[in-house]
């Protein structure tokens, strides 16, 4: 289940990178495809019925696999990062343009001519 | 053990660099010579058959963390110590803040890092290192148009890397274990399968992303050419390696013959179409980082080991030309003030006489003049390739290398009396030392007998065949404009590609495990 969901979100994911233009929302798609790939990865560990891989000396039960659970904890953090940084970066154009549209910003730069350009911020 | 100080050293040196932001000339002396003596042990430790290894976390293969120096990963971190040798000295005067250089000394440990590890996973967290580092130094001036272009690598190359992480989930879900040694029985025993298929061409997409394939790397001629010249070298020159090598690895371990033999083909002839119809030197310096991707990729999708040898001897080459190509173009253009090849040529006397010995000697290396450092990598190459489909393609990239770079000799010639600045100088000097004396690198990366047949007769006609035909096609070409769809680099487009890349990839590698 969390496995056809994680493909469910890629595609939604994909599917907003591509057609919206407003890059917050661009981002917030590849936060979407990102999720989708930790969960994903959570998935895969899962077994019918496993409980949290914490072991309790004197039980015996099945636990999920721990491996991929420890994964995506870096891998969140990884994208967390990303992110961060990329929103700074629109901020620094939405400084400039006025805009969070994909298309003017790629109109807009193309236009600067290189000698004039001026640095942002 | 220098396998993982090599990397966590220059992780200190780049916080020791930000902190005490005077000591960043000693510490990047200090850091370089230290690296070296490492390199030179694990070198010397390979040559007398030691195996050098380090897993973190178990002793047994396949659950650690693992690292391991062989011979060809000691060969990429060469070529990073050499490049951030070449860039440290570019920049040794130039007035950048201090977080510049820590940026820097990250990426080379990164790479280092990339080099030797054998773990899915952990390439793939150096891999998101990389991008982060990169996309930091590509906007680094903050001019609106590298903002542009990094943020829209850092979108793509997240993307990318997602889908490298469904591939991964995959390999894992099947084998339960992501170490590529102990990968390479498990999935030989279970070729066909469908999973394999999926696991191979998401794998082979997450990393097209970061190596500059033409489908997948289409953020790369707008963040490469609008970086800064130091920067644009180390990008161009070892971190699309390090997408290359990771693509070797998987390649070692999927049946990735077929699509590497078309990726590469269309890389090749995509990127060189765009570089020549061009005119920002810089810029077509990036489309060339493309095609000459596409050299790489034929190379490890024909599969006769010398063929690989050869593609890894020219990813080196690639490496250490296309860096002084772009260190000299970007001093060229701060010169005249632009980069386009018409306003070069216009002002040719303002570019120092250095910088032009410098893009000459990149020039004739990137065109494969025998014996500089293209044609000694492109030979052995050639000497592995073994059907002529192949070839054929490869001797229509060396014709179109040449047609391309046809435009930087009008510029190449001038007097001047403009001096080059004396750090400038030197790092022209040491790459361009490598790349006129090549042949003594590439007999320690292959071996003597392939390096002799290389400078065969045959292979010195053909380059000078391709140079003379390549330069009889600018003349006939060079007053026709042509213009082609530049809207495949959008931010909205390219997505898209990736995915069409992902679907040719399956459908290759289907075809591929049915046929064989």
């Amino acid at each position: 289940m969390p496995i056809i969901v994680s493909f469910v979100l890629l595609g939604i994911g994909i599917l907003a990178l591509v057609l919206r233009r407003d890059l917050v929302i661009k981002l917030l798609a590849l936060g979407l495809i990102n999720g989708s790939s930790i969960l994903f990865l959570v998935g895969i560990g899962n077994r019918p019925s496993a409980r949290a891989p914490i072991h309790v000396p004197g039980e015996v039960a099945t636990f999920v696999d721990p491996l991929p659970q420890a994964l995506v904890l870096s891998a969140i953090v990884v994208n967390f990062a990303i992110l961060a940084l990329a929103l700074v970066f629109v901020m620094i154009l939405v400084e400039r343009y006025h805009t969070t549209d994909a298309v003017r910003i790629e109109v807009e730069t193309s236009r600067e001519s290189e000698e004039e350009e001026t640095p942002c911020l | 053990m220098p396998l993982i100080l090599l990397p966590l050293l220059r992780f200190l040196i780049a916080v020791l660099s930000i902190s005490i932001a005077r000591a960043r000339r000693p510490l990047a002396v200090v850091s370089h010579a230290v690296d070296a003596a490492m390199l030179a042990w694990l070198a010397a430790s390979l040559a007398r058959g030691t195996p050098v290894g380090w897993t973190l976390g178990s002793g047994s293969a396949g659950i650690g963390i693992s690292m391991t120096g062989d011979r060809i990963g000691m060969t990429f971190a060469a070529l990073a110590w050499g490049l951030s040798l070449a860039v440290n000295v570019y920049i040794w005067r130039d007035r950048l803040r201090p977080y510049f250089f820590l940026l820097v000394h990250l990426l080379v440990g990164a790479c280092y890092a990339v080099s030797f590890t054998q773990d899915l996973f952990n390439a793939y967290l150096l891999f998101e290192l990389l991008t982060l580092v990169s996309f930091l130094l590509v906007g680094y001036e903050r001019r609106p148009r590298q903002i542009w272009a990094s943020l829209r690598y850092l979108i793509l190359s997240s993307f990318g890397m997602s889908v490298f992480l469904f591939g991964v989930g995959i390999v894992y879900a099947h084998c339960g274990t992501l170490d590529v040694g102990v990968l390479r029985p498990l999935i030989a025993a279970s070729a066909g399968e469908p999973w394999v298929l999926l696991a191979a061409a998401l794998l082979t997409t997450g990393i097209g992303v970061k190596a500059g394939v033409f489908l997948f790397s289409l953020w790369l001629p707008a963040a490469h050419a609008r970086a800064m010249p130091a920067v644009s070298a180390l990008l161009s020159g070892v971190v699309i390696k390090m997408g290359v090598l990771e693509l070797f690895r998987l390649a070692d371990v999927f049946p990735l013959r077929l699509p590497l033999i078309v990726l590469g083909s269309i890389t090749g002839i995509l990127g060189i179409a765009y570089a020549v119809t061009v005119h920002d030197i810089k810029k077509m310096l990036a489309f060339h980082t493309l095609s000459q991707i596409g050299y790489v990729l034929i190379g490890f999708g024909a599969d006769t080991p010398v063929a690989r040898l050869g593609a890894l001897t020219y990813a080196v080459a690639h490496g250490l030309f296309k860096a002084l190509l772009f260190l000299s173009a970007g001093d060229a253009s701060a010169h005249v003030g632009s980069a386009d090849d018409r306003t070069l040529t216009e002002h040719k006397a303002r570019i120092p006489r250095a910088t032009r010995i410098a893009l000459a000697v990149g020039v004739l290396g990137i065109v494969g003049l025998p014996p500089l450092a293209g044609f000694d990598a492109k030979a052995i190459l050639e000497d592995g390739l073994s059907s002529l489909g192949p070839r054929i393609i490869v001797w229509l990239l060396s014709i179109g290398t040449v047609l391309s770079f046809a435009k930087f000799v009008p510029f190449l010639f001038a007097r001047s009396t403009v001096r080059a600045e004396r750090p400038r100088a030197c790092a022209y000097a040491w790459l361009g030392g490598l790349i006129v004396a090549f042949w003594p690198v590439s007999v320690l990366m292959t071996s003597v007998p392939l390096c002799l047949a290389a400078l065969g007769g045959m292979h010195l006609i053909e380059s000078l065949g391709s140079l003379l035909a390549g330069a009889g096609l600018y003349m006939l070409v060079r007053r026709r404009t042509l213009r082609l769809p530049q809207a495949i680099f959008r931010l909205e487009e390219s997505p898209l590609i990736i995915l069409l890349g992902f679907f040719l990839v399956f459908v290759l590698l289907f075809i591929s495990g049915s046929a064989g």
